[in-house]
This record gives C-alpha cells, structure tokens and sequence, in this order.
C-alpha cells in the first residue's frame, strides 16, 4: 500500500480538508462556473454511494455489479416510511440505511463465500432480481412511473428547524452526511478491520489461513456498504423529490463501478470521489457538444483499463512518485545558470 | 380429463419455451467459447448480438437505416437469397468487430479476469451508442422469407412457423458447433486451449493467433443468434442486454466450460421463462434468477462446472 503509516492514523488528512474545502464551498463558485445547484447535490450524494462501493471494490477487491439495487431500495424505503408512517426526516434515513442494510445482509449471505467473478455475477443476478420486482410490483414501489411526491422534510433539531426545500439547503444537509461518512469510512479503512479487507484483497486463502473469518468479513464489509448505499438512496429520493426504478438497472450498475475505476478507487480512497466527479463533468460537458456522450465516456474507460487501470488517482500518484524520486536523485529540473564571477 | 386439458393448454408455451431455450443456448454457447479459452466474460457478447441484428437488417431489407444508390438492384431480388447472404455476410462482419475488441483485451491478459470484464462493459456501451447514432432509437423489423413467416392452426391452436424454425436452426447450428469442438482438430486446439493455455503454447500452436480466431468465432455466434432472434424479440438498441444476461445465467447455471452443461441450462431457462410468461407474463424474466440462485446455492459451479481459472 501506497500509504504512509503516519497518515493511516490520523482522523483529518491534507487531502480530506481539500474535498471538505471544495464541496463545503461548492454553492459559492458554483453557478459562477457556469453549472447549476441541483448536479451538485446530485454529484454529492453519487459520491457518497460511490464512497461506500469502494469499500467494497477497491479495498476488499469485491466487484459488486448489481449496487445500484441497493440505491434504489434505500430511496424507496426512505419514501414509504414517509408516506406509510411517520413523516420524520431522521427516522426516514435510519429506516432507509436500516432496511438496505437489511437487505445487502441477506444477499451477503450467499455471495460472502464467492470471489472475483463469480461474485460478480451473483451480485448481478440479485440486483436484476431487485430491479425486476421494483420495477413490477407496483401498489410498492409505483412500478415504472416510480414513487411519487416524497418531500423534503425539514431537519428539526428539537430547538431548531431548517427546511430543505431550496437546493443549497438540501445541499448543505448531504454535505454534513458526506463528512459524516467520509470520517467514518477512513476510520473503517484504516483500522484493524480495515486491515483484513485489504488483506483479503490481496490473498484470501491467506487471510482465512491466519485464523480470520473471511467469509464474516466479506459479509460485514458487504453489510457496511449496502448501509452507505441506503442512506445515499435516502438523500437521492429526497434531492429527486421521488424514487426511481431506473438507478437499480444494470446500466447504472455498471456506472458506478466505471466511475470508482476511472477515479482510481483501486488505488486511493478519493478515487471514488474523483470519478464520480469526473463522470458528472463529463456528462455535463461532453452533453453540451454531443448527444453521444456515453460513446466518448464509454472509450476513455476503455483506453483507461487497457492503459492505466489504476486510475486518475493512479496517476496522481505516479507523477508524485515521479517529482520524488527527480528530487531524491538531486538533479535539479532546470540547467543550472553558469555561475558568474 | 381436467389435468389432459390442463397439459394441452400447457403445450404451445412449452413448445415456445423449448424454441427459447434452443436460442438461449445459442446465444450462451459463443458466450462461453470466450470464456473457456480466453478467461474473459465478454459483456460486449449482447451488443454483438445486437449489432448482428443491425447488420443483418441492412443487408436483407430496404429499409435498414442505411440506403445506398448502389444497393438499389440487389434489394429488387428475392427474400430468400437476401437472407441467405445476411445471414453469412452479417456474422462476418461482426466477427471482424469482435476481432478489434480482442485487440484490445490483450493488454489486460495475465492481469485479474476483472479487467477484461471491465473492458468488455465499455465496449457494450460503445457499442450501442453506436448503434444510436447510425440506427436511432427505432424499433426495426426483420423481414422474412415467406416460407417461414406467418403460422398454421393445428388442434385448435396456432402454430407459429418461424418459432418452428428458429428451434430447428438453433438445433442445427448447436449440432455443428458440437461437431467442430469434438470432431475437428481446430476444435481439439481450443479446448485445449480452454484446458491450459502454457501447453498449447508449448506445443508450438500460436496462441494469438488461436484467441483471435476464438474470439472472431464467438462474436459471430452472437451475431447469428441475434439474427435468428430478431423477428421474435424485434431489434431495439438495448436488445443487448436483453441477451447478454440470459446468457450469463445459463453459463453459471450449466457450469463454466461445460457444452451440454449450457445446452441443458439454455432449456431450462426457455422452459422455466415461457412457462412462467404463460401465467404471470410481467415475472417471467424473474424466474430465471430465481432459478439460478437456488441451484448456485446448492451447487457452487452450476449443474455440470468443473474448477475454473476465474474462481481465483
């Protein structure tokens, strides 16, 4: 691994300031960059999703291909405890995070004990089975049409109550869960458990041959990941105003596992947020010039795995290493000036 | 007398599950050519299905999104030799596309069977968009010669012809295929290839050169399954993934490598699919799921699999 022993135990990194930076900036040089407040709440909540997929693909070496399920179940559980039972923006999310994680519970039961494609295919297959019952049991889930009129219920903290009607509000609202989720997450990553993932990653005959319940942990860290999911769904059917059966379909499946690849979720822990960042700029700016957006997307993946599957953050990395080794060998980048007398 | 009626009125869906299975076979077997050779799930298999169809249309029909001046005299003779010659010509083509994408998979053999899968999802994508941009996002049909169109009453029911023949020349093109990987040295290569890749090498064949041709090969089987497809499932561009996951299901279901293995699944799944079309038509597609999780539950490998390289 890539990184420094000294970092792995701090809770707040350079790098984590940064994205905090941004993303806690974002509403100010938004609209002025020419974007507007909703792809940022969209882009937020996606990477919160994409945060809690890399648990699994980049850190456990887990390829889940039927994640977006786990998205869409979130937002309907979050829209049926609103309209069914109580009308409460808190116990909506718990009941949202609690149900997918329900959920991904079960499915981990039976893909726990399988690896690398076999893995794939399963979590495929599930979420096909997920997608198919939303999209047709629809006195549930509004089948096709989707789940309408879910609101955005104000966040009432006993004293004090925001309403989160306006975008930027809603926004701010994803941005503490963000934060919430990226300190819990580096945690998770960086501790003992974080250790066995990765381990697991790397050779799972090994781990289990230590004395690790590998198939507990494949279970938990699957758990944990549908957990992130449920509450990004929950925030998604918020920001959306409703939930939709279209982000379970395999297409959007295999999205979120292209933008954790492109971002370089392999590699770093903010390769998922990178790539989701990039997928929706390139959605956005490529979708300007060219309805065939997907095409161009669709080839820069694909020169990407040929070339480089590490990643953005893989190159990151490597022009680091580069400058490094340039300044650790002492020559100096530029012709030194003759020296004058 | 009530369970005859009851199995009577059972035999049209079974006789289409039997048609669809013997197609989800088809669609499987070139799927799993790949996989057994080259330790690649091809995700593109669907699109290459689909663009088979595409390809097809233009050859055989005038209105197939591509007109040119020049073609003008060939659609002015008959159906059936246009047919004929879309379904020799169009396989081809497709095959040459499917020989670029193993091009380019090259640089991710010897490196985790993920980023071949990867690799293949972008292509699928690619391709349909594609597809997009040249077809639209149309439905087209697929014309017929007329000695297989239409259908016929027998017992009370009506038959239809091209189902008939879709079964028969599923049966037929499995039967060719089983002959060539059994009975042709070419197909004694690949299978060992698929067997141990570091052997055949050793014994001077080029390996290349033999995942070329395999891949050529498969690609070209899904063109001919999406050819004989398309008058019954209509060509749309995300037919793709209409075919590539059935075909997934029934390589898991049958087992990794094994031929009769994805014979069998591909019957199940038509069977089980029609079937459950018969009396709950909206579930029918959940029906093969289930019946994968249940079996890859209690058989890890599917009906028939051996170990496999992909299990690492």
């Amino acid at each position: 691994m890539e990184r420094m022993i000294s970092e792995t135990s701090k809770w707040f990194t350079p790098q984590m300031l940064v994205a905090f930076a941004i993303f806690g900036t974002l509403p100010l040089w938004l609209e002025w960059v020419g974007l507007y407040s909703y792809i940022g709440l969209e882009v937020l909540i996606w990477v919160i999703f994409a945060l809690g997929f890399n648990l699994l693909l980049g850190y456990t070496g887990l390829p889940s291909f039927g994640h977006g399920a786990f998205l869409g179940i979130g937002g309907y559980a979050m829209g049926w405890f609103q309209l069914n039972a109580v009308p409460n923006l808190w116990l909506g999310l718990l009941f949202a995070i609690f149900i997918t994680a329900l959920f991904g519970a079960a499915v981990a039961l039976f893909v726990s004990h399988r690896r690398g494609i076999y893995f794939a295919l399963l979590t495929l297959a599930f979420g096909q089975v997920f997608f198919f019952v939303a999209s047709k049991w629809t006195t549930l889930t509004g089948g096709e049409d989707g789940m309408l009129n879910i609101k955005r219920l104000p966040a009432d903290f006993g004293f004090v109550s925001f309403s989160l009607q306006d975008n930027y509000a809603l926004y701010y609202f994803a941005f503490a869960m963000f934060v919430v989720t990226v300190l819990v997450l580096w945690r998770l990553v960086n501790s003992p458990f974080g250790k066995v993932i990765k381990a697991i990653k790397q050779n799972e005959m090994r781990v289990g041959f230590l004395g690790y319940n590998v198939y507990f942990f494949k279970w938990l860290v699957f758990t944990i990941s549908c957990a992130v999911a449920g509450l990004a769904g929950g925030l998604f059917a918020m920001a959306q105003e409703g939930a939709y059966v279209q982000v379970m379909s395999l297409q959007w499946s295999g999205i979120i596992v292209l933008m954790t690849l492109i971002g370089g979720g392999f590699v770093s822990f903010w390769g998922a947020l990178i790539g989701t960042v990039v997928f929706y700029l390139a959605r956005d700016i490529l979708g300007t010039f060219t309805d065939t957006w997907l095409l161009w997307y669709g080839l820069m993946f694909m020169v990407l795995v040929m070339f480089k599957p590490e990643g953005i953050a893989g190159m990151w990395q490597d022009g680091v290493k580069y400058l490094r080794r340039r300044r650790a060998a002492g020559t100096p980048p530029v012709v030194a000036e003759p020296a004058r007398d | 007398m009530a369970i005859m009626d009851f199995l009577f009125n059972l035999l049209p869906h079974l006789v289409n599950g039997i048609a669809l299975g013997l197609l989800f076979a088809l669609i499987a077997l070139g799927f799993m050519l790949i996989i057994g050779v080259m330790e690649v799930i091809n995700l593109a298999h669907g699109s290459m299905f689909a663009l088979g169809a595409y390809v097809a249309l233009v050859i055989m029909s005038p209105e197939g999104g591509i007109s040119a001046p020049f073609l003008q005299p060939w659609f002015g003779i008959d159906i059936i030799p246009r047919y004929v010659a879309g379904l020799v010509i169009a396989p081809v083509i497709v095959g040459v596309f499917g020989m670029g994408l193993e091009l380019c998979l090259r640089r991710t053999y010897g490196k985790d069977p993920l980023y071949g899968l990867l690799l293949t999802f972008g292509a699928a994508l690619v391709i349909e968009e594609i597809i997009r941009i040249i077809w639209g996002h149309g439905e087209y049909v697929l014309p017929v010669p007329k000695g297989i169109r239409g259908g016929f009453i027998y017992a009370d029911l009506i038959w239809s012809n091209y189902r008939f023949f879709a079964a028969g020349f599923s049966i037929f093109m499995i039967g060719l295929l089983w002959c060539f990987i059994e009975k042709t040295p070419y197909g004694a290569i690949i299978k060992a290839g698929a067997h141990d890749n570091e052997m055949v090498r050793a014994l001077g064949i080029n390996l290349p050169k033999l995942r070329l041709f395999v891949f050529a090969f498969g690609t070209a089987l899904a063109a001919i399954a999406g050819i004989i497809m398309a008058p019954i499932w209509g060509i749309r561009p995300q037919v793709g993934v209409d075919a590539v996951v059935p075909a997934f299901v029934i390589i898991v279901l049958g087992g990794v490598g094994s031929f009769w293995g994805a014979v069998i699944a591909g019957l199940m799944v038509g069977m089980i699919v029609g079937l459950t079309a018969a009396y709950y038509s909206d579930w029918s597609l959940l029906s093969m799921y289930l019946l994968l999780l249940v079996v890859v539950t209690f058989r890890a490998r599917g009906l028939m699999g051996k170990v496999s390289l992909l299990e690492r």
